[in-house]
Protein backbone atom coordinates (compact mmCIF):
# COMPACT_ATOMS: atom_id res chain seq x y z
CA UNK A 1 0.00 0.00 0.00
CA UNK A 2 1.23 3.35 -0.79
CA UNK A 3 1.80 5.93 2.19
CA UNK A 4 -0.30 8.99 0.90
CA UNK A 5 2.10 10.69 2.75
CA UNK A 6 4.87 10.26 0.50
CA UNK A 7 5.43 11.07 -3.10
CA UNK A 8 4.91 7.64 -5.23
CA UNK A 9 8.22 5.86 -6.42
CA UNK A 10 10.47 7.77 -4.72
CA UNK A 11 13.11 5.94 -2.68
CA UNK A 12 12.77 6.84 1.39
CA UNK A 13 9.58 7.91 0.58
CA UNK A 14 11.51 11.63 -0.35
CA UNK A 15 12.39 13.43 -3.59
CA UNK A 16 15.74 14.12 -4.43
CA UNK A 17 15.15 17.97 -3.28
CA UNK A 18 13.79 17.01 -0.01
CA UNK A 19 16.82 15.21 0.74
CA UNK A 20 18.99 17.75 -0.60
CA UNK A 21 17.61 20.12 2.12
CA UNK A 22 17.52 17.97 5.31
CA UNK A 23 21.35 17.22 4.48
CA UNK A 24 23.09 19.12 6.89
CA UNK A 25 20.74 17.86 9.23
CA UNK A 26 20.99 14.40 8.55
CA UNK A 27 24.96 14.38 8.83
CA UNK A 28 24.67 16.23 12.22
CA UNK A 29 21.82 13.68 13.43
CA UNK A 30 19.43 16.73 13.95
CA UNK A 31 16.53 14.78 12.66
CA UNK A 32 13.96 12.22 14.14
CA UNK A 33 14.16 8.79 13.96
CA UNK A 34 11.84 8.12 11.28
CA UNK A 35 13.29 11.04 9.19
CA UNK A 36 17.18 9.47 9.70
CA UNK A 37 15.23 6.73 8.42
CA UNK A 38 13.55 8.04 5.68
CA UNK A 39 16.39 9.78 4.42
CA UNK A 40 19.18 6.41 4.79
CA UNK A 41 16.16 5.00 2.21
CA UNK A 42 16.55 7.25 -0.17
CA UNK A 43 20.31 7.05 -0.14
CA UNK A 44 20.59 3.37 -0.23
CA UNK A 45 18.01 3.57 -3.53
CA UNK A 46 18.52 6.72 -4.96
CA UNK A 47 20.66 6.71 -8.53
CA UNK A 48 21.94 10.02 -8.01
CA UNK A 49 25.15 10.55 -5.59
CA UNK A 50 23.95 13.13 -3.09
CA UNK A 51 27.86 14.13 -3.33
CA UNK A 52 26.52 17.07 -0.29
CA UNK A 53 26.21 14.12 2.20
CA UNK A 54 30.15 13.40 1.71
CA UNK A 55 30.99 17.20 1.91
CA UNK A 56 29.13 18.02 4.86
CA UNK A 57 29.52 15.05 6.25
CA UNK A 58 33.27 15.71 6.20
CA UNK A 59 33.18 18.45 8.49
CA UNK A 60 31.60 16.43 11.66
CA UNK A 61 34.51 14.71 12.73
CA UNK A 62 36.46 17.77 13.01
CA UNK A 63 33.73 19.10 15.66
CA UNK A 64 35.35 16.68 17.71
CA UNK A 65 38.54 17.80 17.75
CA UNK A 66 37.19 21.16 19.06
CA UNK A 67 36.18 19.78 22.35
CA UNK A 68 38.31 20.76 25.57
CA UNK A 69 40.14 17.50 26.45
CA UNK A 70 39.46 16.27 30.19
CA UNK A 71 41.14 12.43 31.64
CA UNK A 72 38.31 9.87 32.59
CA UNK A 73 39.04 7.91 35.51
CA UNK A 74 41.54 5.32 36.11
CA UNK A 75 38.74 3.14 37.48
CA UNK A 76 36.72 2.92 34.27
CA UNK A 77 39.77 1.55 32.59
CA UNK A 78 39.75 -0.70 35.17
CA UNK A 79 35.80 -1.27 35.25
CA UNK A 80 35.39 -1.88 30.89
CA UNK A 81 38.62 -4.19 31.18
CA UNK A 82 36.44 -6.40 34.00
CA UNK A 83 33.28 -6.79 32.40
CA UNK A 84 35.19 -7.18 28.57
CA UNK A 85 36.99 -10.35 30.97
CA UNK A 86 33.76 -11.60 32.11
CA UNK A 87 32.33 -11.40 28.50
CA UNK A 88 34.65 -13.02 27.03
CA UNK A 89 34.58 -16.11 29.87
CA UNK A 90 31.25 -16.50 29.64
CA UNK A 91 31.15 -16.66 26.03
CA UNK A 92 33.71 -19.28 26.11
CA UNK A 93 32.34 -21.48 28.23
CA UNK A 94 28.56 -21.55 26.79
CA UNK A 95 30.60 -21.70 23.57
CA UNK A 96 32.73 -24.74 24.72
CA UNK A 97 29.67 -26.16 26.77
CA UNK A 98 27.68 -26.21 23.39
CA UNK A 99 30.22 -27.62 21.48
CA UNK A 100 31.57 -30.45 23.68
CA UNK A 101 28.77 -32.84 22.43
CA UNK A 102 29.68 -32.24 18.75
CA UNK A 103 33.39 -33.14 19.30
CA UNK A 104 32.89 -36.45 20.78
CA UNK A 105 29.90 -37.27 18.35
CA UNK A 106 30.40 -40.85 16.60
CA UNK A 107 32.59 -41.02 13.84
CA UNK A 108 29.54 -41.26 11.27
CA UNK A 109 28.92 -37.78 12.61
CA UNK A 110 32.03 -36.04 12.99
CA UNK A 111 32.56 -37.10 9.31
CA UNK A 112 30.49 -35.50 7.95
CA UNK A 113 31.75 -32.49 5.43
CA UNK A 114 31.91 -29.23 6.79
CA UNK A 115 29.41 -26.65 5.25
CA UNK A 116 30.62 -24.26 3.02
CA UNK A 117 32.52 -21.36 4.44
CA UNK A 118 33.30 -23.50 7.36
CA UNK A 119 36.11 -21.41 9.29
CA UNK A 120 40.09 -21.46 8.60
CA UNK A 121 41.96 -23.61 11.17
CA UNK A 122 42.67 -20.95 14.20
CA UNK A 123 46.47 -21.10 13.37
CA UNK A 124 45.85 -19.03 10.20
CA UNK A 125 45.64 -15.06 9.68
CA UNK A 126 41.65 -14.56 10.46
CA UNK A 127 40.48 -11.61 8.19
CA UNK A 128 38.59 -8.98 10.23
CA UNK A 129 35.29 -9.34 8.54
CA UNK A 130 35.59 -13.01 9.39
CA UNK A 131 37.07 -13.39 12.62
CA UNK A 132 33.15 -13.17 13.89
CA UNK A 133 31.61 -15.44 11.87
CA UNK A 134 33.68 -18.36 13.07
CA UNK A 135 31.77 -18.76 15.85
CA UNK A 136 28.11 -18.32 14.28
CA UNK A 137 29.03 -21.07 11.43
CA UNK A 138 30.65 -22.74 14.74
CA UNK A 139 27.32 -22.71 16.26
CA UNK A 140 25.62 -23.91 12.52
CA UNK A 141 28.02 -27.01 12.37
CA UNK A 142 26.97 -27.72 15.91
CA UNK A 143 23.16 -27.61 14.70
CA UNK A 144 23.58 -29.76 11.88
CA UNK A 145 25.31 -32.54 14.06
CA UNK A 146 22.85 -32.31 16.40
CA UNK A 147 20.16 -33.01 13.69
CA UNK A 148 21.86 -35.95 12.32
CA UNK A 149 22.60 -37.51 15.95
CA UNK A 150 17.98 -37.03 16.21
CA UNK A 151 17.90 -38.95 13.15
CA UNK A 152 20.02 -41.74 14.38
CA UNK A 153 18.18 -42.00 17.55
CA UNK A 154 20.95 -42.18 20.13
CA UNK A 155 22.01 -39.07 22.41
CA UNK A 156 18.88 -37.03 21.91
CA UNK A 157 17.94 -36.66 25.31
CA UNK A 158 21.09 -35.89 26.80
CA UNK A 159 22.33 -33.86 24.28
CA UNK A 160 19.00 -31.95 24.45
CA UNK A 161 19.25 -31.67 28.12
CA UNK A 162 23.09 -29.89 28.22
CA UNK A 163 21.35 -27.49 25.12
CA UNK A 164 18.98 -26.87 28.11
CA UNK A 165 21.25 -25.87 30.12
CA UNK A 166 23.79 -24.20 28.27
CA UNK A 167 20.99 -21.60 27.42
CA UNK A 168 20.32 -21.51 30.63
CA UNK A 169 22.99 -20.48 31.76
CA UNK A 170 23.68 -17.96 29.34
CA UNK A 171 20.76 -16.21 30.17
CA UNK A 172 21.57 -16.21 33.71
CA UNK A 173 25.43 -14.80 32.91
CA UNK A 174 23.74 -12.34 30.83
CA UNK A 175 21.99 -11.04 33.48
CA UNK A 176 25.41 -11.12 35.57
CA UNK A 177 26.72 -9.40 33.19
CA UNK A 178 24.42 -6.96 33.13
CA UNK A 179 25.11 -5.96 36.96
CA UNK A 180 29.08 -6.55 36.30
CA UNK A 181 28.66 -3.60 33.86
CA UNK A 182 26.86 -1.01 36.11
CA UNK A 183 29.47 1.75 37.61
CA UNK A 184 31.84 0.81 40.33
CA UNK A 185 30.40 -3.26 40.15
CA UNK A 186 33.17 -6.04 41.42
CA UNK A 187 32.84 -9.17 39.57
CA UNK A 188 34.25 -12.83 40.93
CA UNK A 189 35.11 -16.02 39.09
CA UNK A 190 34.04 -18.77 41.16
CA UNK A 191 35.50 -22.27 40.78
CA UNK A 192 36.00 -25.11 42.69
CA UNK A 193 38.61 -25.80 44.66
CA UNK A 194 39.61 -28.87 42.92
CA UNK A 195 40.16 -27.27 39.74
CA UNK A 196 37.28 -28.85 38.51
CA UNK A 197 33.60 -28.88 39.19
CA UNK A 198 30.61 -26.21 39.69
CA UNK A 199 31.73 -22.99 38.59
CA UNK A 200 30.35 -19.93 37.67
CA UNK A 201 30.53 -15.73 37.50
CA UNK A 202 29.29 -13.42 40.15
CA UNK A 203 28.82 -9.60 40.18
CA UNK A 204 28.47 -7.13 42.75
CA UNK A 205 26.95 -3.63 42.14
CA UNK A 206 27.96 -0.69 44.10
CA UNK A 207 24.30 -0.33 46.10
CA UNK A 208 25.07 -4.39 47.13
CA UNK A 209 22.90 -6.18 45.06
CA UNK A 210 24.85 -9.30 44.17
CA UNK A 211 24.24 -12.22 41.62
CA UNK A 212 25.78 -15.03 41.07
CA UNK A 213 25.61 -17.92 37.75
CA UNK A 214 26.56 -21.35 38.54
CA UNK A 215 26.72 -24.23 36.58
CA UNK A 216 28.01 -28.05 37.00
CA UNK A 217 26.50 -28.41 39.66
CA UNK A 218 24.95 -31.61 41.42
CA UNK A 219 20.95 -31.78 41.74
CA UNK A 220 19.88 -30.65 44.88
CA UNK A 221 17.32 -33.83 46.68
CA UNK A 222 14.52 -33.24 49.28
CA UNK A 223 15.62 -30.07 51.65
CA UNK A 224 19.22 -29.54 50.07
CA UNK A 225 20.27 -25.90 49.10
CA UNK A 226 23.12 -24.66 47.63
CA UNK A 227 24.23 -21.47 50.36
CA UNK A 228 26.05 -18.52 48.92
CA UNK A 229 28.42 -17.19 51.02
CA UNK A 230 30.33 -13.91 52.02
CA UNK A 231 33.46 -13.93 53.43
CA UNK A 232 35.56 -10.91 54.24
CA UNK A 233 38.73 -10.93 55.95
CA UNK A 234 38.70 -11.87 59.32
CA UNK A 235 35.13 -12.57 59.68
CA UNK A 236 33.02 -15.49 59.70
CA UNK A 237 30.84 -16.08 56.47
CA UNK A 238 27.91 -14.77 56.68
CA UNK A 239 24.74 -16.43 54.59
CA UNK A 240 23.34 -14.15 51.74
CA UNK A 241 21.03 -16.83 50.27
CA UNK A 242 20.00 -20.34 48.93
CA UNK A 243 18.84 -22.15 46.10
CA UNK A 244 18.04 -25.30 44.51
CA UNK A 245 19.36 -26.78 41.34
CA UNK A 246 17.73 -29.59 39.45
CA UNK A 247 18.76 -31.50 36.66
CA UNK A 248 20.28 -29.18 34.49
CA UNK A 249 22.97 -28.26 36.90
CA UNK A 250 22.53 -24.96 36.63
CA UNK A 251 22.10 -22.26 39.59
CA UNK A 252 21.20 -18.34 39.94
CA UNK A 253 20.87 -16.17 43.14
CA UNK A 254 20.34 -12.38 43.30
CA UNK A 255 20.66 -11.14 46.93
CA UNK A 256 21.19 -7.47 48.15
CA UNK A 257 23.35 -6.11 51.34
CA UNK A 258 26.26 -7.76 49.84
CA UNK A 259 29.18 -4.95 50.41
CA UNK A 260 31.05 -3.79 47.10
CA UNK A 261 34.42 -4.27 48.39
CA UNK A 262 37.47 -5.97 46.67
CA UNK A 263 38.91 -9.00 48.16
CA UNK A 264 35.16 -10.18 49.28
CA UNK A 265 35.31 -13.82 49.41
CA UNK A 266 31.92 -15.61 47.98
CA UNK A 267 31.50 -18.97 48.37
CA UNK A 268 29.44 -21.93 47.98
CA UNK A 269 28.09 -24.69 50.06
CA UNK A 270 25.89 -27.30 49.93
CA UNK A 271 23.50 -27.67 52.64
CA UNK A 272 21.53 -30.48 54.06
CA UNK A 273 18.40 -27.63 54.39
CA UNK A 274 17.40 -23.98 54.08
CA UNK A 275 18.63 -21.42 56.68
CA UNK A 276 22.14 -22.75 57.73
CA UNK A 277 24.09 -19.98 59.47
CA UNK A 278 27.06 -21.53 59.30
CA UNK A 279 29.13 -23.80 56.43
CA UNK A 280 28.17 -27.25 57.51
CA UNK A 281 30.86 -28.68 54.93
CA UNK A 282 33.53 -27.77 52.35
CA UNK A 283 32.51 -25.38 49.85
CA UNK A 284 31.95 -26.52 46.19
CA UNK A 285 33.25 -23.73 44.24
CA UNK A 286 34.57 -20.64 45.41
CA UNK A 287 35.68 -16.48 44.12
CA UNK A 288 37.16 -13.72 44.69
CA UNK A 289 35.57 -10.22 44.01
CA UNK A 290 37.69 -7.78 41.74
CA UNK A 291 37.54 -4.66 40.17
CA UNK A 292 40.61 -4.40 38.61
CA UNK A 293 42.36 -5.82 35.54
CA UNK A 294 43.46 -9.00 37.36
CA UNK A 295 40.17 -10.67 35.87
CA UNK A 296 41.61 -9.45 32.90
CA UNK A 297 43.87 -12.46 31.86
CA UNK B 1 28.80 31.99 1.67
CA UNK B 2 30.87 30.49 -1.44
CA UNK B 3 30.51 26.73 -1.78
CA UNK B 4 34.19 25.37 -2.51
CA UNK B 5 35.44 24.04 -6.10
CA UNK B 6 35.93 20.19 -4.98
CA UNK B 7 35.64 17.55 -2.56
CA UNK B 8 37.92 17.38 0.49
CA UNK B 9 41.04 14.88 -0.17
CA UNK B 10 40.70 11.49 0.56
CA UNK B 11 43.09 10.59 3.85
CA UNK B 12 45.95 8.79 3.35
CA UNK B 13 46.44 5.92 6.04
CA UNK B 14 48.78 6.91 8.51
CA UNK B 15 50.92 4.77 11.08
CA UNK B 16 47.52 5.48 13.71
CA UNK B 17 45.47 3.86 11.30
CA UNK B 18 47.46 0.72 10.64
CA UNK B 19 47.73 0.04 14.14
CA UNK B 20 44.29 1.05 14.98
CA UNK B 21 43.18 -1.28 12.18
CA UNK B 22 46.02 -4.22 14.05
CA UNK B 23 43.95 -3.40 17.21
CA UNK B 24 40.25 -3.95 15.71
CA UNK B 25 41.72 -7.60 14.19
CA UNK B 26 43.04 -8.37 17.49
CA UNK B 27 39.70 -7.38 19.39
CA UNK B 28 38.11 -9.68 16.55
CA UNK B 29 40.32 -12.37 17.91
CA UNK B 30 39.15 -11.98 21.61
CA UNK B 31 42.71 -10.03 22.87
CA UNK B 32 41.73 -8.52 25.86
CA UNK B 33 45.61 -6.39 25.56
CA UNK B 34 44.25 -5.16 21.96
CA UNK B 35 40.80 -3.39 24.11
CA UNK B 36 43.26 -2.35 26.63
CA UNK B 37 45.28 -0.81 23.92
CA UNK B 38 42.83 0.69 21.97
CA UNK B 39 41.58 2.35 25.44
CA UNK B 40 44.39 4.01 26.28
CA UNK B 41 44.68 5.39 22.84
CA UNK B 42 41.28 6.93 22.73
CA UNK B 43 39.90 7.15 26.32
CA UNK B 44 41.27 10.99 26.92
CA UNK B 45 39.06 11.95 23.52
CA UNK B 46 36.43 9.48 24.15
CA UNK B 47 35.82 10.70 27.58
CA UNK B 48 35.78 14.14 26.44
CA UNK B 49 33.48 13.79 23.88
CA UNK B 50 31.04 11.80 26.50
CA UNK B 51 31.42 15.03 28.91
CA UNK B 52 31.32 17.67 26.36
CA UNK B 53 27.58 16.28 25.34
CA UNK B 54 26.26 14.95 28.70
CA UNK B 55 27.67 17.49 31.00
CA UNK B 56 27.88 14.51 33.45
CA UNK B 57 30.66 12.98 34.78
CA UNK B 58 29.13 9.39 35.58
CA UNK B 59 27.00 9.25 32.58
CA UNK B 60 30.19 10.10 30.40
CA UNK B 61 31.88 7.11 32.19
CA UNK B 62 28.64 5.07 30.89
CA UNK B 63 28.69 6.65 27.26
CA UNK B 64 32.67 5.17 27.00
CA UNK B 65 32.00 1.96 28.99
CA UNK B 66 29.12 1.37 26.96
CA UNK B 67 31.50 2.18 23.26
CA UNK B 68 34.26 0.69 24.23
CA UNK B 69 32.14 -2.41 25.18
CA UNK B 70 30.34 -1.84 21.88
CA UNK B 71 34.01 -2.21 20.00
CA UNK B 72 34.82 -5.20 22.09
CA UNK B 73 31.51 -7.35 21.18
CA UNK B 74 31.13 -5.61 17.09
CA UNK B 75 34.74 -5.80 15.96
CA UNK B 76 33.93 -7.40 13.32
CA UNK B 77 31.29 -4.93 12.12
CA UNK B 78 33.67 -2.18 11.49
CA UNK B 79 34.18 -1.66 7.68
CA UNK B 80 37.12 -0.76 6.28
CA UNK B 81 36.47 2.26 4.00
CA UNK B 82 34.04 4.11 5.76
CA UNK B 83 36.52 6.10 7.90
CA UNK B 84 38.98 5.01 10.32
CA UNK B 85 38.68 2.68 12.92
CA UNK B 86 39.30 6.60 15.29
CA UNK B 87 36.21 8.21 13.57
CA UNK B 88 34.18 4.87 14.31
CA UNK B 89 35.25 4.66 17.54
CA UNK B 90 34.20 8.23 18.44
CA UNK B 91 31.03 7.82 17.22
CA UNK B 92 29.83 5.65 18.47
CA UNK B 93 30.77 7.45 21.64
CA UNK B 94 29.22 10.42 20.23
CA UNK B 95 26.00 8.90 19.47
CA UNK B 96 25.75 6.83 22.62
CA UNK B 97 25.99 10.04 24.37
CA UNK B 98 23.58 11.69 22.15
CA UNK B 99 21.15 9.11 22.87
CA UNK B 100 22.30 9.38 26.74
CA UNK B 101 21.10 13.42 26.65
CA UNK B 102 18.03 12.53 24.75
CA UNK B 103 17.03 10.06 27.31
CA UNK B 104 17.20 12.50 30.07
CA UNK B 105 15.76 14.83 28.62
CA UNK B 106 12.83 12.48 27.25
CA UNK B 107 11.99 14.53 24.78
CA UNK B 108 12.62 11.93 21.92
CA UNK B 109 11.43 8.32 21.01
CA UNK B 110 14.38 6.60 21.04
CA UNK B 111 14.89 3.21 19.72
CA UNK B 112 16.87 0.72 22.27
CA UNK B 113 20.02 0.42 20.95
CA UNK B 114 22.23 -2.97 20.67
CA UNK B 115 25.79 -2.86 20.64
CA UNK B 116 25.71 -2.38 17.01
CA UNK B 117 27.84 0.47 15.40
CA UNK B 118 25.43 3.76 15.00
CA UNK B 119 23.63 3.91 12.23
CA UNK B 120 25.33 6.35 10.03
CA UNK B 121 28.20 4.09 10.41
CA UNK B 122 26.38 1.82 8.33
CA UNK B 123 24.97 4.07 5.66
CA UNK B 124 26.37 3.44 2.09
CA UNK B 125 28.18 6.57 1.68
CA UNK B 126 31.67 7.12 1.71
CA UNK B 127 32.79 10.01 4.71
CA UNK B 128 35.38 12.02 4.47
CA UNK B 129 37.56 12.79 7.45
CA UNK B 130 39.59 15.98 7.85
CA UNK B 131 39.89 15.12 11.93
CA UNK B 132 43.16 13.36 11.65
CA UNK B 133 44.74 16.04 9.78
CA UNK B 134 43.67 18.85 12.24
CA UNK B 135 44.49 20.23 15.22
CA UNK B 136 42.54 21.69 18.16
CA UNK B 137 43.62 25.13 17.47
CA UNK B 138 42.36 24.71 13.64
CA UNK B 139 39.08 23.68 14.31
CA UNK B 140 38.17 26.39 17.42
CA UNK B 141 39.42 29.13 14.83
CA UNK B 142 37.05 27.93 11.97
CA UNK B 143 34.22 27.64 14.76
CA UNK B 144 34.84 30.60 16.16
CA UNK B 145 34.62 32.51 12.47
CA UNK B 146 31.45 31.50 12.36
CA UNK B 147 28.52 33.43 12.97
CA UNK B 148 27.02 33.12 16.26
CA UNK B 149 23.67 31.68 15.29
CA UNK B 150 25.67 29.67 12.50
CA UNK B 151 27.47 28.17 15.89
CA UNK B 152 24.36 27.97 17.84
CA UNK B 153 22.81 25.73 15.50
CA UNK B 154 25.98 23.50 15.33
CA UNK B 155 26.37 22.96 18.30
CA UNK B 156 22.87 22.42 19.40
CA UNK B 157 22.47 19.91 16.76
CA UNK B 158 25.81 17.98 17.44
CA UNK B 159 26.83 18.39 21.03
CA UNK B 160 23.26 19.30 22.25
CA UNK B 161 21.43 16.34 20.52
CA UNK B 162 18.98 18.63 19.50
CA UNK B 163 16.30 17.71 16.00
CA UNK B 164 16.21 20.28 13.80
CA UNK B 165 12.79 21.37 14.67
CA UNK B 166 13.92 21.22 18.36
CA UNK B 167 16.60 23.75 17.65
CA UNK B 168 13.92 25.92 15.72
CA UNK B 169 11.10 25.69 18.90
CA UNK B 170 14.18 26.49 21.24
CA UNK B 171 15.83 29.63 19.14
CA UNK B 172 11.99 31.03 18.21
CA UNK B 173 13.63 30.65 14.46
CA UNK B 174 11.93 29.01 11.38
CA UNK B 175 12.45 25.51 10.63
CA UNK B 176 14.18 26.87 6.96
CA UNK B 177 16.62 29.25 8.61
CA UNK B 178 18.01 26.71 11.28
CA UNK B 179 18.50 24.03 8.62
CA UNK B 180 20.24 26.55 6.55
CA UNK B 181 22.01 28.06 9.15
CA UNK B 182 23.61 24.45 9.93
CA UNK B 183 24.19 23.83 6.10
CA UNK B 184 26.36 27.10 5.88
CA UNK B 185 28.43 26.51 8.86
CA UNK B 186 28.97 23.10 7.89
CA UNK B 187 30.10 24.45 4.45
CA UNK B 188 32.30 27.32 6.05
CA UNK B 189 34.31 25.41 8.58
CA UNK B 190 34.62 23.11 5.73
CA UNK B 191 36.61 25.65 3.30
CA UNK B 192 38.67 26.85 5.82
CA UNK B 193 39.57 23.78 6.84
CA UNK B 194 40.61 22.78 3.33
CA UNK B 195 44.09 22.40 2.58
Amino acid sequence: MTDPRRPDGQPGGLTCDEVRDLAASFVLGALSEPEMDAVRDHLADCTELHEEFTELGAVVPALDVAVPLMEPPSALRDRIMAVAAADLDARRQADARVIEPVTTLPESVTTEPEPAGAPAPASEPIPIETARRRRPLTWVAGIAAVLAIVLLGAWNLSLQGQLNAAQTYQQQVASVLDAASQPGALTAVLSAPSGQGPNGIAAVTSDGQMRIAMRDLAPTAGDEVYEAWMILPNTAPAPVGGFTVGSNGSGFIEAGGVPAEPGLVLALTREPRPGMTAPSGDPVSVGTTTSTANSTG
Amino acid sequence: MSESSGPLPLRVATVTDDADRAALERIARDELGALDDLYERYKTMAYSIAYRITNDATLAEDVVQEAFLGVWRNASRYVEGRGSVKTWLLSIVHHRAIDAVRRRRATVDLPERDDAPPPAMRLPDVWGEVSSNLDADEVRAALASLSDVQREALELAYFGGLTQTEIAERTGTPLGTVKSRMRLGLLAMREMLSP
